[in-house]
């Protein structure tokens, strides 16, 4: 890729980051290593029993982690009809063959945000995390915040 | 195509000791919350954590100690969230339990 160039992560890591000539036209090139995560864990709005999925609002990096990874796990905040998907196929940011789990999960982003479903935070429940964290608790929250959903 | 819908317990019960996860998501939008508390009921250990713009979901895997190296271009809460609290106290200090592999 031609984008590194200027950057100091080239020297810096080494074990990601290599320059070499393409065998295309000789040029220096800087090649990036791949991470393959051998699962994504991705929470969306939509998705069907087959692992289809709608993102609604940003969607960041999220349909290039679900094709670099092995295969994805989602959680979801409803399961809807696959109508949804063939309404508009170009809307599915993630297909059923890279998906090997699908968790219906309202809620799954919480205490954070999941647009346009909840558009803030609890802020209750993140400093209840925040003060689990500095007593070495969160097992025994994470466990109130399941609410009985394992 | 085929149904793939399980239970929360049956899909934490695929992630296995040492793998490498990608967490999708950004800070506190949209990342799997709730399926990380799921995790910290198993007794999963030594996870490798990826992401852009890791956050929550990733923050509370170092809290408990199951994850072990993150490799990420930004780890945070932002906002009135601030900083990572979990990553921090697994990262800081003398003896850190938790490896950043920042620009990955």
């Amino acid at each position: 890729m031609g984008g590194m160039w200027g950057s100091d992560l080239v020297a810096l890591r080494p074990e990601f980051f290599r320059a070499m000539k393409s065998p295309f036209d000789g040029t220096e090139v800087v090649c990036v290593k791949a991470l393959v995560p051998d699962y994504a864990i991705i929470h969306v709005q939509e998705a069907d029993v087959y692992g289809n999925c709608r993102i609604l609002g940003p969607s960041y990096q999220d349909a290039l982690l679900a094709r670099a990874a092995k295969k994805t796990i989602i959680t979801t905040e409803r399961i809807v009809g696959t109508y949804r998907m063939k309404e508009e196929p170009k809307l599915t940011a993630i297909p059923h063959f890279l998906v090997e789990a699908v968790v219906e999960l309202p809620g799954g982003a919480k205490p954070g945000i999941c647009y346009p479903e909840y558009q803030a935070v609890e802020w209750p429940k993140h400093k209840a995390y925040q003060k689990a964290v500095k007593e070495g608790q969160v097992v025994q929250y994470a466990q109130s915040m399941l609410e009985g959903r394992l | 195509m085929y149904e793939k819908v399980m239970s929360l317990n049956q899909a934490t019960d695929l992630i296995k000791d040492g793998m490498l996860l990608g967490i999708g998501g950004n800070g506190m939008h949209r990342t799997p919350t709730i399926f990380s508390m799921a995790l910290t009921q198993k007794p999963v250990k030594e996870l490798k954590i990826c992401g852009t713009a890791l956050g929550l979901a990733a923050d509370i895997l170092f809290a408990t100690n199951q994850a072990d190296t993150a490799y990420f271009g930004f780890f945070g809460l932002e906002n009135e969230a601030g900083l990572a609290p979990g990553m921090r106290k697994a990262m800081e200090g003398a003896e850190p339990k938790a490896r950043a592999i920042e620009g990955s």
